[in-house]
This record gives C-alpha cells, sequence and structure tokens, in this order.
C-alpha cells in the first residue's frame, strides 16, 4: 500500500526497519512459544509439552509426506522452525501493526517479497546443498539433463520458476490479505457511522479469513519446500 | 538509464534478504538448544520405553504362560502320583497283613510245638523220676529187709505188699 518505511545504509546494503523489526518479532514470539512450552520436558508429558509435540508431530509429518523413506529426518527441525515462524509472520500483521509518524514498524514481515524471498533462498540453497552433498558435483549436475538430455532447460528454468513461486505465493497472499484490510479499514473511515457500522462484520469475516489463509500459507510453504528438497535428493 | 537501473537495485533493500536469513539460522539454533533437542529426545526415549516396554510385557506374558503350563502339568503329575501312593500303599498293606498273619501262624505253631515237647519232656521227667523212685524204694526195702533178717516167707509177702503199694501208686 502507501506505507512509508525507515531505510537504514549499513555496509552498503538497504536495511527496511520495518521488516527487520517485524522479522525480530515474530522470531522472538516463536521462540518465546517454543521456550514457554519447553520449561517441564517429562517422560509423561504434561499439556504444554503436549502441544509441542503435536507441532512437531504436524511438521514431521510434512517431511514424512514428502521422504516417506524417513531420509527426511534431518529437515525436521527445519520444517517445525520455518512452519511456526511462518505462521507467526502472517498472524502477526494481523494481530498488530506499529505506525509511528505516518512510518510503519511493525507488521507481517511476509507481506514483503524480500523477505518471502529470503525464506525461499533458505530452503532452495538447503535442496542445493544437501543434493551436492548426496550425488557429488558432478552427479548434482548431471541430475539436470535427467529424465532426458533436452529437459536440461527445463530443468534450469524450474530452478528460478520454484524460487519465484514459492516466495511469491506467500508474498501474495499475505500482502493481499493486508491490503484488503487495510481497504476494508479505509471503508469504514469514508463516510461516518453507517459505513462504520457496516465494515466492523466486513473486518471480522476477512480477518477470520486471513488467519485461516495465514495456517494454509505456512502449510504449503513449508511443504512445496520438502518437496523441492526431496526432488533434488531423488534421482529420476 | 544504467543510473537509474543501479539507483532502483539500491532502492531495493537486500539487506533485508540477509537479514531474515542470519535471523532465521539464530532462531533455529535457539529452538533447537531450548525446545527441539530435549524434546525430540525426549520423544525418542519415549518411544524407546514403549517398545521396550511392549518386549518386556511380551516376555512375561510368555514367561506366565509357560508358567501356568508347568503348574498343570505338575497337579496332572501330582493327581497320578497320588493315585500311585494310594495304590502302592493298599499294596504294602496288603503284603503286611499277610506277612503279620503268617507270622501269627508260624509263632502259634510254634508255641504249640514248644508245649507239646514240654510236655512230652514233662512226662519223660516223670517217668525217669519214678524209675529213681522205684529204685531207691528197692534199695530202701533192700535195706530194711537187710537189717530185719526175715524169712523168706516174711519175705515174700514183705515184696509181694510193696509191689502191690507199688501198684496201688502207680495206678493212682
Amino acid at each position: 500500500m502507501d506505507d512509508k518505511y525507515k531505510f537504514i545504509e549499513f555496509l552498503g546494503l538497504r536495511f527496511n526497519v520495518a521488516n527487520d523489526l517485524s522479522v525480530l518479532v515474530a522470531g522472538a514470539l516463536v521462540f518465546i512459544l517454543v521456550f514457554a512450552l519447553s520449561r517441564k520436558i517429562t517422560l509423561r508429558p504434561g499439556k504444554a509439552q503436549n502441544v509441542l509435540e503435536w507441532m512437531i508431530d504436524f511438521t514431521n509429518s510434512i517431511v514424512k509426506s514428502a521422504m516417506p523413506d524417513g531420509s527426511g529426518k534431518q529437515f525436521n527441525l527445519y520444517a517445525f522452525v520455518l512452519f511456526l515462524f511462518i505462521f507467526v509472520s502472517n498472524q502477526l500483521g494481523l494481530i498488530f501493526q506499529l505506525k509511528i509518524g505516518g512510518f510503519t514498524y511493525v507488521k507481517s514481515p511476509t507481506s514483503n517479497p524480500l523477505i518471502t524471498m529470503g525464506l525461499a533462498t533458505i530452503s532452495l540453497l538447503l535442496s542445493h546443498y544437501y543434493a551436492v552433498k548426496k550425488f557429488g558435483f558432478g552427479g548434482y549436475v548431471s541430475n539436470y539433463a535427467r529424465p532426458v538430455k533436452f529437459l536440461l532447460p527445463i530443468n534450469l528454468l524450474e530452478e528460478f520458476t520454484n524460487f519465484l513461486t514459492l516466495s511469491l505465493r506467500l508474498y501474495g497472499n499475505i500482502f493481499a490479505g493486508e491490503v484488503l484490510l487495510a481497504l476494508i479499514g479505509s471503508v469504514a473511515k469514508s463516510v461516518g457511522a453507517v459505513t462504520f457500522i457496516a465494515a466492523i462484520p466486513l473486518a471480522m469475516v476477512w480477518q477470520g479469513f486471513s488467519v485461516f489463509i495465514g495456517a494454509i500459507q505456512a502449510y504449503v510453504f513449508t511443504t512445496l519446500s520438502m518437496v523441492y528438497i526431496s526432488r533434488k535428493l531423488e534421482q529420476e | 538509464m544504467a543510473g537509474l537501473l543501479v539507483l532502483g537495485a539500491n532502492q531495493v533493500a537486500l539487506g533485508d534478504m540477509l537479514f531474515i536469513l542470519v535471523s532465521f539460522i539464530v532462531l533455529a539454533v535457539l529452538v533447537k538448544h531450548f525446545a527441539w533437542g530435549p524434546v525430540t529426545k525426549m520423544m525418542d526415549a519415549r518411544s524407546e520405553k514403549i517398545s521396550g516396554d511392549l518386549d518386556y510385557a511380551d516376555q512375561e506374558r510368555s514367561r506366565a504362560e509357560k508358567l501356568a503350563k508347568d503348574r498343570e502339568d505338575a497337579l496332572k503329575n501330582s493327581r497320578a502320583e497320588a493315585v500311585g501312593i494310594v495304590n502302592k500303599a493298599k499294596e504294602s498293606g496288603e503284603t503286611q497283613k499277610k506277612s503279620i498273619v503268617s507270622d501269627a501262624h508260624s509263632e502259634a505253631e510254634e508255641v504249640r510245638q514248644r508245649a507239646k515237647s514240654d510236655a512230652e519232656k514233662a512226662k519223660q521227667d516223670a517217668m525217669s523220676d519214678a524209675q529213681n523212685d522205684i529204685a531207691s524204694l528197692s534199695l530202701e526195702i533192700a535195706s530194711k529187709v537187710i537189717s530185719k533178717e526175715l524169712n523168706a516167707d516174711d519175705q515174700k509177702s514183705l515184696i509181694d505188699s510193696y509191689i502191690k503199694e507199688l501198684t496201688v501208686n502207680e495206678t493212682k
């Protein structure tokens, strides 16, 4: 939207304060959540431990559905952190947005394409890294010409489309959610009490839907990351 | 144009990508150290314990089954054994009874035999006593005859009277 952001130049790189602060807030929330849930770890789980184990089982099942042969155990932690981080990031902008003096400071970090691209980069880097580790560099390169040689350009192109679809799908969903929420907000303020009252159910419905979308997108991002990693790790 | 492109690139906050990379890795490390590690370790320990307990339960059940079977066999055996013991006791009682009866028989026979021989011996003794008596009587008569100086008739009547007396004694 027409939000204004503060920028910081550091070591020749530009940092968007709103993005970075939101990432920090989301990361801190994720950490506080799992830290609070993991205080009393016992063989007979308590309530908090049950919740944590339920989340772990959930993300483990995502990894397992992509890599059923148990080779994906090393990605369990990644899937867990990725899912929780994206989920919390998606909900962050719905729950709380911080604007001071016209500048936005805290919002959903995933409503910015650079952040989602950063997450997608992590996933794809992992997939390339583990492919090289498994097949060696030669085997990794020759995998681009499989199953037949003329698919080489398509396979190369696929790497870019994977990256773009993975990152932009998440960005688009969350950004659109925030845009629509802002639009409903501006509708509420446009005329007066009538539009304000009319906008309340709209905002409620859309916020509920955004929560749902945020959860779905976190699930989709994690699943697709695991699928891309698993595809890199098998020879066609 | 080139300047515009560079400016455009400059406007994009590429630092954010670096920032999320670093912060994500830090978050993953923290989560792993504080929550993921302990919880997954405990989950593994639990699944191990559960499978161990199941194995143990299987073992115990088979052991209990074996024990029950042993007990049943022992019970069956003990019944047969009891029957055997009773039979043996009956048998030994029977033989004992027989031996006691035969012992009693032989003892009675012996007692009878002994009584018979005792009686025989007593009779013999009595006979020899009588003979001795007769001899001593004869000697006494003889001595009396010698001391009295009897005539033939007197002697004869005396002997006859003694003999009569003797036979009377004998028949008595």
